[in-house]
């Protein structure tokens, strides 16, 4: 599905959500601990560490991309009455400025890596008179694709929930050493499949994989396609320029391609890879699974 | 009932002495008092009732030197033993007709106000022919009506002296013959003693016995 | 005893006019100092009440007076602001909880106050219609200025311009009112609050328009690169905030920078309190740190002289009122010498004729101070919310 196709789906939907009144909702009468998340790798995180205690909720739905999910009002209100927000933050929120939450149950899982996050390069920005401010809108906010930052990103859930509910701090502690252990395999794992490819001039069809990249040394040159929609006459001729001073033999995509780029893709010697950014909930299987999946894909591709 | 000797009052301001060497009222007599303005007839009614003390005599009113008596004896005496009728009638216009016919009993002590005086009282008003208005405030009834509350106040504490000081003095000549036939008949019926000071010759000749002012003095 | 107190009670039913007055006259000499003196205790405790339950102020280094008042009165006037890094600081310092404030606008009068959500658990406050604010221009309002201004959810408010002239500066923002909140008796009944970025809106520092790499923006775009557009003044920037628009609206600069009036800081103990303070105390910056309630006090000395001074006049006119209604029993006793004297000659002892008009007397001051206690706990229960509705 197109971004434009989902934005605009988004948009209508929280137009239509905006028209209804709404109440403040309670927090849950029982008591039960809740955390609500801003995607799925967050969910899956909390989920892990939160073990059955923490009743951990995704707000979004449908299969979007939470990157542009523009939460409506009822969704606000719900994050108001969680226990603790859990946010991705580098700059993955765009929405976080355009709504009220509490600011202390509001907990930026990267913030303790801030001084990693990576600039989007290429972007346009907009600034105001001739000597305006302007703003930087190309943090890449993907971290969770780089396994390190991930166990970082669930140390500050845990921390987050031992604060809270310290009677059960013992358990969070526990669950996260397992989470953990998941994501260090998994980052061996893909240090092992990625190996072969350093160095190597690689594409992707979004920018996305940037802590990806960074994490495993890969020569990484990101264009902004979609797997559903032909690139225009232009945007090929800039992809030809793009191969001639970047000799790609390989391009990352979030999706498989539709046939017609895949044969212009052949014609120019160039290989689709699925890797899916799972930021959202996957069809079937978990985030290690999905990112299992990957790195079995990148294995295989790596043998070649 | 009253006796008088030796009997000498000198008004405060003015040289006006009032003597009487001599009188007697036996009981049960009635008898009217009559004399000009200013001869002195209203002090000596005030003597027989203990109101004011003689400067020289001795005045004894039902056996009693009520002359020689202290202040509050003479007024336990006077509230229980005299009933007096006013000329003004000296009703309370705040009161009700009943209250006014019971003011002794709110007023000392030495009258006990139980069931059996406010029955008495209904049945005084009853033969004075004014029981039927006995909760109207007294300002709303006529002269002869006033004066017969009057006379209830005066008869409820069954006195044996009723001294009345110029009882019809106020009242237009029907109401005059009325009161006059109410005050004999109610004090005969009481066996009471009656005084009756008054300048009407008409009024004094229903009397049993007159006496002059200036025949006394 | 007890015939003379009928007999006081018939005579001042019948004269109940005389009788009204004089009792009108020993309720006022008593209700008058009790009442302005409970009026103002009460009001005093009603507004040392808000400082009481406002532990600290952190404020730009001025007037503390002129701190308190705007930031838990919300009067008019906007101390100098501070800069939103100080509430990361003080939040990072984990001494206190920071809820700030932003106050300088107004919307037809009432105060717009720019807050965070802590601001309302703080305070108490729930909604009684409608919901909270969730998204960036939503606002709640106070009880009085729903009913004031005929208000409700789904209904707008507009922000007032600071000035007419200034056509650059602050413009108009139409908020939309998400809900009304439950009668609190305090100043946040006549006030309008939003988020904190709301009010950064209303004030510049955040803006929503066109997307300037839309042709349809073409005309607002001063300069164009590669990385970069530079937009002009012709730009079409969004003065109300909906859902369709809502997601170009952003912020410029550092939102460290952006300003807040007042931080109001709840600490979790007295420790965490004093180290605070003391912590401000040492440091030459520019932030000071009140203590509300000391600032009220101090403030509510001044006012408690003055009651000195009213009341003693009170009193001075209490006075003359009960010689005149002295005056009224004795004349009226003269009037009615000839009265006594005819109970006298019926009987009644001076004693009585004492008790009488002692009765008189009795019945007049007990209803007059009966009625006076009645009149100083009404004014004690409705005296200071009635006056507030009536004349504030």
């Amino acid at each position: 599905m197109s971004r434009i196709t989902v934005v605009s789906l988004v948009v209508i939907c929280a137009c239509a959500g905006g028209d209804e009144p709404r109440v403040s909702t309670p927090k849950d009468g029982d008591g039960t601990p809740h955390a609500i998340v801003t995607n799925y790798p967050l969910e899956y995180f909390a989920q892990r560490i939160g073990g059955g205690i923490v009743q951990v909720e995704f707000p979004m739905a449908g299969d979007g991309d939470p990157a542009f999910w523009q939460p409506n009002a009822d969704a606000i209100l719900r994050m108001q009455s969680a226990d603790v927000i859990l946010t991705n933050g580098a700059t993955y929120e765009k929405w976080i400025d355009q709504v009220s939450l509490p600011m202390r149950r509001v907990i930026n899982t990267s913030a303790s890596f801030t001084e990693r996050y990576l600039e989007v390069v290429g972007t346009v920005t907009h600034t105001h008179g001739p000597e305006g401010d302007h703003s930087h809108e190309g943090t890449a906010f993907t971290t969770w694709l780089d396994p390190g930052l991930a166990a970082l990103q669930a140390e500050t859930i845990a921390e987050a929930f031992s604060g809270r509910w310290p009677a059960n701090a013992s358990a969070f502690q526990d669950n996260l050493t397992a989470l953990r252990a998941d994501l260090e395999q998994l980052d061996q794992d893909l240090r092992s499949a990625l190996t072969a490819m350093r160095g190597v001039p690689l594409l992707a069809s979004h920018p996305v994989y940037q802590y990806l990249a960074s994490r495993y040394a890969l020569d990484l040159e990101s264009v902004t396609w979609e797997p559903e929609e032909m690139p225009s006459e232009r945007a090929w001729r800039a992809f030809r320029d793009l191969l001639a001073r970047h000799p790609a033999r390989w391009m990352i995509w979030e999706a498989e391609p539709m046939p017609e780029i895949r044969a212009r893709l052949r014609e120019l010697d160039v290989r689709p890879l699925m890797f899916a950014p799972l930021g959202n909930r996957p069809t079937d299987g978990d985030y290690i699974a999905g990112m299992n999946a990957n790195v079995r894909r990148l294995g295989a591709v790596a043998a070649q | 009932m009253i006796r008088v000797q030796e009997l000498e009052f000198r008004y405060r301001r003015s040289d006006f002495v009032l003597r009487v060497a001599e009188l007697e009222i036996a009981d049960h007599e009635r008898v009217a008092i009559v004399g000009p303005s200013g001869s002195g007839k209203t002090t000596l009614l005030n003597l027989f009732a203990g109101i004011s003390t003689p400067d020289r005599g001795t005045v004894q009113t039902a056996a009693e030197r009520i002359s020689s008596m202290s202040d509050s004896a003479r007024r336990r005496f006077r509230v229980q033993q005299i009933g007096l009728v006013f000329q003004e009638f000296e009703l309370l216009d705040y009161l009700s007709v009943l209250d006014n016919i019971l003011l002794p009993y709110f007023l000392s002590s030495a009258l006990r106000l139980d069931d059996a005086v406010r029955t008495r009282a209904r049945s005084l008003a009853a033969d004075l022919e004014i029981n039927d208005k006995l909760a109207r405030n007294v300002a709303n009834l006529s002269q002869g009506e006033r004066q017969r509350v009057a006379l209830c106040r005066a008869l409820l504490p069954r006195p044996r002296l009723v001294l009345a000081d110029e009882p019809t003095g106020n009242l237009d000549p029907s109401n005059k013959h009325r009161v006059v036939d109410l005050l004999l008949e109610n004090t005969q019926a009481a066996g009471a003693t009656l005084v009756a000071v008054t300048h009407d010759t008409e009024v004094a000749k229903r009397f049993d016995r007159v006496l002059d002012m200036a025949a006394l003095q | 005893m007890q015939g003379s107190l009928y007999l006081a009670w018939r005579y001042l039913r019948h004269h109940w006019i005389k009788s009204t007055i004089l009792v009108a006259s020993i309720t006022l000499i008593i209700f008058l100092p009790l009442g302005v003196r409970v009026l103002i205790l009460q009001s005093a405790r009603h507004l040392t009440a808000r400082a009481e339950a406002t532990p600290l102020l952190v404020g730009m280094r001025g007037s503390p007076l002129e701190l308190v008042l705007n930031s838990l009165y919300f009067g008019t006037g906007s101390p100098e602001a501070l800069p939103y890094s100080d509430v990361d600081a003080l939040d990072s310092m984990g001494l206190a909880l920071p809820i700030p404030l932003y106050t300088r606008f107004r919307a037809q009068g009432y105060p717009i106050v720019g807050t965070s959500l802590d601001y309302f658990a703080f305070r108490d406050l729930t909604v009684s219609r409608g919901g909270m604010f969730a998204m960036l221009g939503e606002c709640v309002l106070g009880t009085r200025v729903a009913e004031q201004m005929g208000l409700g959810p789904g209904d707008a408010v507009i922000s007032s311009p600071e000035s007419v002239f200034d056509i650059a500066g602050v413009y108009p923002l139409k908020m939309r009112v998400a809900g009304v909140l439950a009668f609190s008796d305090s100043p946040d009944d006549d006030a309008i609050f939003v988020d904190l970025k709301t009010a950064w809106v209303i004030g510049g520092f955040g803006h929503g328009h066109q997307d300037l790499a839309e042709a349809s923006a073409a005309s607002g775009v001063l300069r164009r690169d590669s990385t970069s557009i530079t937009a002009n003044a012709a730009v079409v920037q969004y003065n109300e905030i909906m859902p369709d628009n809502i997601a170009s609206f952003h912020f410029h600069g550092d939102v460290g920078s952006f300003p807040v009036t007042a931080i109001i800081a709840v600490p979790p103990d007295q420790r965490s309190s004093t180290i605070l303070r003391g912590r401000f105390e040492e440091s030459s910056g520019a932030a000071q740190i009140v203590v509300p309630s000391d600032v009220m006090d101090e403030l509510l000395g001044t006012v408690l002289t003055v009651q000195t001074f009213v009341l003693a006049a009170v009193v001075v006119l209490g006075m003359g009122t009960l010689a005149t209604a002295g005056l009224v029993f004795g004349l009226s006793l003269r009037v009615r010498q000839r009265e006594l004297m005819t109970m006298t000659k019926i009987g009644a002892s001076p004693a009585s004729i004492r008790w009488l008009v002692v009765s008189e007397m009795v019945v007049v001051s007990a209803a007059g101070v009966a009625l006076a206690f009645l009149l100083t706990a009404l004014t004690a229960s409705f005296g200071p919310p009635v006056i507030r509705a009536v004349f504030l």
